[in-house]
């Protein structure tokens, strides 16, 4: 029985701290995206709040619960309210599979560092990932307005045509480790990260990773200047913001999970686990501010073409030839 | 056939999407690399932005700011509320009632700018036969209270011409005010004996 | 029918057609400054320049000018006649005084849209501009002779169109002057056309100066009400107030023109005195409250003297659905039979007019311009609806002789015969006539009902005319115009046997009565059975009815005999009333409901010759802002209820009032199917062939010999007697002063002479009038105009025959008291 306490103590603790770092991550990387993105384009970016505008995101999280939250007279109620929680509440449970450590000893209890170790972990988050397209498709839908509703399609084609991509290119990874445990594959990268072997299933997750983050140069269902605010039209105050949120804590799954099957995850020289696993995912969400900084949309036809006729051929050709190799 | 289809065999065919050497995937390539690398050096260059509270520099004297009503170069209201402001307002923020004064001048009995829905885009301006409203560069002056962006006459007219100094519309114009008669106005002869043959 | 070539386009048009004509029917409108379809062609402009690639004359000519030839090949935009054209404008642009901002009529201009649309936009030409003072041409034409391009068109319609001399052109060459001999206003009553045909802004309309752009208006087509023709006007609104009313084209009825009662006499909707507000007992309340009032007393009325002691009255300047209300209000409530008219001989007159008018005699204005002899029996057209007069003459200018049987002194503007008669003497007159008009033996073979009705005609007392019989035995297409007002239902069943005998003769007879109010043509299909406040009276005074709804009408204010009304609405137990007007009977009501005008509510109003017009409301209604923001600017705060904005539609809230459930649809009057689509179209006429040709009309005794007796007749004039336009500040100019018309034989055996004041002692009272001696009218008449200030509602009737002993000379310093007295309740 205690045991059991114990045991349920020390999830909490892993829960709350990874939500903990997750969600203040997500409002810095906000402030750094906005900063970085602002310098590239030669400006200061927020620096009004606090010094280097570092009490922004705070600011922003007062104004956004402040705001009167707006439901369009003609929306589905039901749907419209529920719709951002489901994008960001998917977005927060892939974080449960990512470990961010070795395993360490505490008072005698062999404790996992991560929230839950899954031995279908990659399908989890998989699976998770396609959920929180279904906010995104229902808000749009559920706003009866139409650059919502268009901006929820798009949403669900991007989703779709690029989940693929994302999947295949990960089968090389799972068949190097042997295992859809995120933590196996981490283990399996013990000696060298498999970014060295995988190269290209590298590049196509990222850039799948991207597409599914809905992030420039992939932010089609956004696309303000085209759709207003894409499929979050509608949307003000804390539910916008949910929508946000979500946004930004996807980003950084992926980045854990870019860590986690292509750079080792936790694992680095010198510095602890968990603060390898945060500079990766650090880095992982600059250089995504840097492509934003950088590229232009995506036309719609281009998307599509990308994620149909290159990414996904060429994940399946990768499949083949790392499945020779292995065989070999 | 249907229409569509008919429109369709109109338009030419797409040529055969070429195939693409290696040479151009990497121009392709290198150009997404400048991208990256232009943006990764503006990094490191000192942000243009002038930050304004701080530093306000001075507009060109034809920046669209706030409205105002100018007066001719001898101090009368230029205004002859002749409406076609308010016509050429996309936004209609702009009314008023003529009216006609002791002197036989048409001018604004009242004469409202809603600052609320103005859009400050300068057609009234462009519009303006007499140079009455015209836009300048002053454009501080939002309020809390909605309703005191909404300016009478009073609070627009200025005395001064603003950029055009020197038209004075009823001094061109062929109609009777107290100030002119007809014949007095520019390039205008004396008013014609009507009874009378002599040339 | 020649066929042309325009702009590659061919087209098959009459012979005589012009190339400008021609081009329109396709569509293409050419330039045009002089040319007007009204006033025809004259050259003048230059404007309308096209350039005829084949036909006789080749070149570039004026369009307006040239008569399409088989064959003619024309092109409108060669770039020869398209210089030409450009060269012309910038050419009239000369002179022009470059006031557009300050120009009323800049936004719908003819000149400002040729000269932007010909691409003239800087004046190159150094030399000094020709100018012109401009004169003071009355209260309602504003004059600026800067702006004239000398097209004519004002002298064409002033002097030729609508016959009146008093403007006219003057100087030659760059000089040319479009103004009167001197200063002073306008004589024509038509003179508000000036405004609408002038190209550009020489004539604008002054009461409206400096109001609004076209463009900023609300503008909506309507139809006016100020007498029974209905011309088609446009109404243009701004600000919840009625700016500015123009003609409309209406081809059947007043063509392009209007008069100036109908153009001026809107000020009654703007007036601060109108009632806004609804009253119980003199206390403001809200609508809604007051019909709950309403209602509840007339629950109690109907409830203690059962429902016959309610009645409703109507007028004849109600719209239809009014009009319809009322009679639907009486018949759910069991009430008294509804009332539409005030005077008994009124209704009778009216229904005699209605009934005997056929759809194989019925006459349009337009029609009635066509006529090649024209006889006017006991109408003055001037004064009863004056485009009437100007129909006319458009038939005399065609060639046909007017000849006007009235005892009136009828004035027209054209050469016209007047044969002054006694309006008892009409009916002889008319039936002689019918004896004279020749060929009766044509008409004998026709029909048995006309041989038996010409065979028992009684040789007439009176000889006709001898240049009307001359006239008449020529004519292939004679009208006869009678009016309803001052006659009888004799002399109006004559008229229309005469119109049918003639018609039987095998001419293009027409028949065209003139009516009471917009809607008397309504008001008599509405109430066939309907009685008049006049026999009503009796059961009013025997305390048998109790309680009285008017609706749009003034029976106080308008009643002959003002004494007996006032006591008979003292005897009430409950009066309510609906208007929109200040009315005495709305000062005297219990409860008062404001309504809507057609400008605000629109409606449907049926003209003398029957045609359904539908019209809606121009603009929202309300206090105009000038009134309730005192002149300065309207308020600055967003309110959700217009000021004033309660008021509704008389026929709205009549529902709203009535006890019991009012029925929507009604079977009473017989409207085409779709009549919504058809606004403008006849309704069905009853036939009236039962009716011609009465036995009764056969025989009559001419009674006017008698030189014991006089008749007085209250009459109506061209400004200051209809109730609506009455009320207009810029027409008051314009009315006939109250004073009494007298033959020279009857004022020198009182003896009296012009100015000196008369004593009239009459059914209801006495009154004392200026006296106006005039050759042209009939012996042993008073003619009165029914002026607001002439006292006339103490006649009796407006029509009454009365000892000689009744009329005396009176001294100076008796009083001549307005007949606006307090409300007597």
């Amino acid at each position: 029985m205690i045991a059991w306490i114990a045991g349920f103590a020390v999830l909490l603790v892993k829960i709350g701290l990874v939500l903990g770092v997750l969600l203040f991550l997500a409002a810095y990387l906000v402030w750094a995206e906005r900063k970085l993105l602002g310098r590239l384009q030669i400006r200061y970016g927020p620096n009004r709040a606090g010094i280097f505008g570092l009490l922004q995101p705070i600011a922003d999280a007062i104004k956004m619960m402040t705001k009167e939250d707006i439901v369009p007279e003609a929306a589905d109620r039901t749907i419209f309210l529920l719709a951002p929680a489901v994008v960001a509440v998917t977005a927060m449970l892939m974080a449960a599979v990512v470990p961010f450590g070795p395993t360490i000893t505490l008072w005698g209890r062999q404790v996992p560092m991560v929230v839950t170790d899954l031995n279908v972990g990659l399908l989890f988050v998989f699976a998770m990932s396609s959920l929180g397209v279904y906010g995104v498709a229902l808000g749009g839908w559920a706003s009866n307005s139409k650059f919502a509703l268009l901006g929820g399609i798009r949403g669900a084609a991007q989703m779709i045509s690029y989940e693929l991509a994302l999947g295949l290119s990960i089968v090389p990874v799972v068949m190097l480790a042997g295992s859809l445990s995120l933590v196996d594959i981490v283990d399996a990268q013990a000696s060298y990260p498999f970014i060295l072997v995988q190269p290209v299933a590298f590049v196509i997750f990222v850039v799948s990773a991207m597409a599914e983050s809905k992030r420039i140069p992939f932010d089609l269902p956004e696309a303000e200047n085209e759709l207003g605010a894409g499929y979050h039209t509608e949307y003000s105050g804390m539910r916008f913001g949910m929508f946000f949120i979500g946004e930004y804590v996807h980003m950084q799954v992926l980045g854990a999970l870019i860590a986690v099957f292509f750079l080792g995850g936790w694992r680095g020289p010198l510095l602890p686990g968990p603060l390898w696993l945060l500079i990766k995912i650090i880095v992982v969400a600059l250089v995504m501010i840097w492509v934003r900084g950088t590229l232009p949309r995506l036309r719609y036809d281009q998307l599509m073409a990308l994620g149909w006729k290159v990414l996904i051929p060429a994940a399946l050709a990768n499949i083949v030839i790392t499945g020779a190799v292995v065989l070999l | 056939m249907n229409p569509d289809e008919r429109h369709y065999r109109k338009l030419k065919p797409v040529p055969p999407q070429r195939f693409r050497t290696i040479s151009e995937i990497g121009e392709a390539l290198n150009a997404l690399g400048q991208g990256f690398v232009t943006t990764f050096r503006h990094l490191f260059r000192k942000p243009i932005t002038e930050e304004y509270p701080e530093y306000k520099r001075t507009l060109p004297e034809r920046s669209r700011a706030r409205i105002v009503l100018t007066r001719d170069p001898d101090g009368n209201e230029r205004c002859v509320a002749c409406y076609l402001c308010s016509a050429a307002c996309p936004v209609s923020c702009i009314s008023m009632q003529s009216a006609e004064d002791d002197n036989g001048r048409r001018y604004a009995r009242w004469f409202r700018i809603n600052f609320g829905r103005c859009i400050y885009c300068g057609l009234c301006e462009e519009a303006c036969p007499t140079s009455a409203i015209q836009l300048t560069p002053q454009f501080e002056h939002v309020k809390r209270e909605i309703l005191s962006m909404v300016y009478e006459k009073e609070d627009l007219l200025v005395d001064h011409s603003g950029k055009d100094k020197t038209y004075n519309f009823y001094r061109w114009a062929g109609i009777r005010t107290g100030d002119r008669d007809k014949g007095e106005h520019e390039r205008e002869d004396k008013p014609v004996n009507v009874r009378s043959n002599m040339p | 029918m020649p066929t042309l070539t325009i702009d590659n386009r061919r087209i098959e048009v009459p012979e005589g057609t012009k190339v400008i004509e021609a081009a329109e029917a396709l569509g293409i409108m050419i330039p045009r400054f002089c040319y007007h379809r009204a006033l025809g062609s004259v050259g003048a402009c230059r404007v309308c320049a096209v350039k005829i690639v084949d036909g006789t004359r080749k070149g570039v000519q004026m369009s307006c000018m040239l008569d399409v030839e088989e064959g003619m090949v024309v092109s409108t935009d060669d770039p020869e006649a398209v210089a030409m054209r450009r060269h012309v404008i910038e050419w009239l642009m000369l002179h022009h005084p470059h006031d557009c901002p300050v120009c009323d009529e800049g936004g719908h201009c003819l000149l400002q849209d040729m000269t932007v649309s010909g691409g003239h936009g800087l004046r190159r030409y150094l030399g000094n501009k020709r100018t012109h003072l401009d004169q003071y041409l009355g209260p309602r034409i504003q004059h600026e002779m800067n702006r004239c391009i000398q097209c004519y068109r004002c002298v064409r319609y002033y002097r030729e169109f609508s016959g009146y001399r008093d403007l006219g052109v003057t100087g030659i060459g760059n000089r040319v002057y479009f103004g009167r001999e001197r200063e002073g206003t306008l004589e024509n009553p038509f003179s508000g056309n000036l405004i609408d045909i002038c190209p550009t802004g020489v004539f604008t309309d002054k009461p409206a100066r400096y109001f609004g752009r076209r463009w900023d208006l609300q503008r909506g087509p309507s139809v006016c009400i100020h007498c029974s023709l209905g011309c088609s006007v446009t109404v243009g609104a701004r600000y919840r107030e009625v700016a500015r009313v123009e003609a409309r084209y209406a081809k059947a009825v007043n063509g392009h023109f209007i008069c100036d009662r109908g153009r001026w006499g809107f000020p009654y909707t703007n007036e601060a005195s109108r009632p806004r507000a609804a009253r119980v007992d003199g206390e403001a309340t809200t609508v809604g409250e007051a019909c709950a009032a309403a209602r509840n007393r007339l629950l109690h009325v109907a409830e203690t003297a059962g429902s016959e002691a309610v009645a409703c009255l109507g007028s004849e300047r109600a719209g239809l659905e009014t009009l319809k209300a009322v009679a639907g209000i009486c018949r759910a409530n069991g009430w008294a039979d509804p009332l539409f008219w005030l005077e008994r001989r009124a209704r009778e007159n009216v229904a005699a007019a209605v009934s005997l008018l056929g759809d194989d005699l019925v006459l349009s204005l337009r029609e009635l311009e066509a006529a090649d002899c024209v006889l006017v029996f006991g109408a003055d057209p001037l004064g009863e609806a004056p485009m009437a007069a100007l129909a006319l003459r458009q038939a005399r200018r065609q060639g046909a002789p007017v000849f006007v049987f009235d005892p009136r002194p009828v004035e027209l503007p054209l050469d016209f015969h007047h044969v002054p008669l006694a309006i008892e003497d009409l009916p002889e007159c008319i039936r002689s006539l019918v004896g004279a008009a020749g060929d009766r033996e044509t008409a004998r073979g026709a029909d048995p009902t006309v041989r038996s009705f010409t065979d028992q005609l009684a040789e007439p007392s009176v000889p006709p005319p001898p240049e009307a019989v001359a006239a008449l035995r020529t004519s292939r297409r004679p009208a006869v115009v009678c009016g309803t007002d001052v006659t009888d239902a004799a002399a109006i069943g004559l008229a229309a046997d005469f119109a049918a005998l003639m018609k039987a003769q095998g001419r293009r007879a027409g028949l065209f009565y003139l009516m009471p109010g917009a809607n008397g043509f309504g008001a008599a299909l509405a109430g066939t059975e309907a009685a008049s406040l006049e026999e009503l009276l009796p059961r009013i005074e025997g305390g048998e009815i109790r309680a009285l709804v008017a609706v749009e009408a003034d029976p106080l204010g308008l009643y002959p005999d003002r004494g007996r009304i006032e006591a008979a609405m003292r005897k009430l137990d409950l009066l309510v009333v609906l208007d929109y007007l200040d009315t005495d009977s709305a000062a005297a009501a219990d409860v008062f409901l404001p309504s809507t005008t057609v400008f605000e509510t629109g409606g449907t109003w049926i003209n003398q010759e029957g045609r359904i017009q539908i019209v809606r409301g121009a603009h929202r209604g309300g206090i105009p802002v000038s009134q309730t923001g005192g002149g300065g600017h309207p308020p600055r705060v967003f309110m959700e209820e217009v000021p004033g904005g309660q008021a509704a539609a008389s026929g709205q809230t009549l529902t709203r009032l009535s006890p019991a459930e009012v029925k929507g649809a009604s079977e009473w009057v017989r409207l085409p199917p779709d009549t919504d689509k058809q606004s403008g179209t006849r309704a069905v006429l009853p036939d009236p062939s039962a009716l011609r040709f009465a036995p009764e009309r056969t025989a009559l005794s001419g009674a006017a010999g008698d030189e014991a007796m006089l008749t007085v007749i209250a009459v109506d004039r061209t400004f200051g007697t209809e109730v609506l336009s009455s009320r207009s500040p810029w027409l008051s100019a314009e009315e006939t002063a109250p004073t009494v018309w007298m033959h020279p034989e009857e004022a020198g055996r009182v003896p009296l002479s012009d100015g000196d004041l008369l004593e009239i002692d009459a059914g209801g009272g006495s009154l004392v009038l200026p006296v106006k001696i005039v050759e042209n009218m009939a012996r042993r008449t008073l003619v009165i105009p029914r002026h607001r200030d002439a006292a006339w509602q103490r006649l009796g009737a407006t029509r009454l025959r009365i000892e000689r002993d009744c009329i005396r000379k009176a001294q100076p310093v008796g009083e001549n008291a307005p007949v606006k007295e307090s409300p007597p309740r």
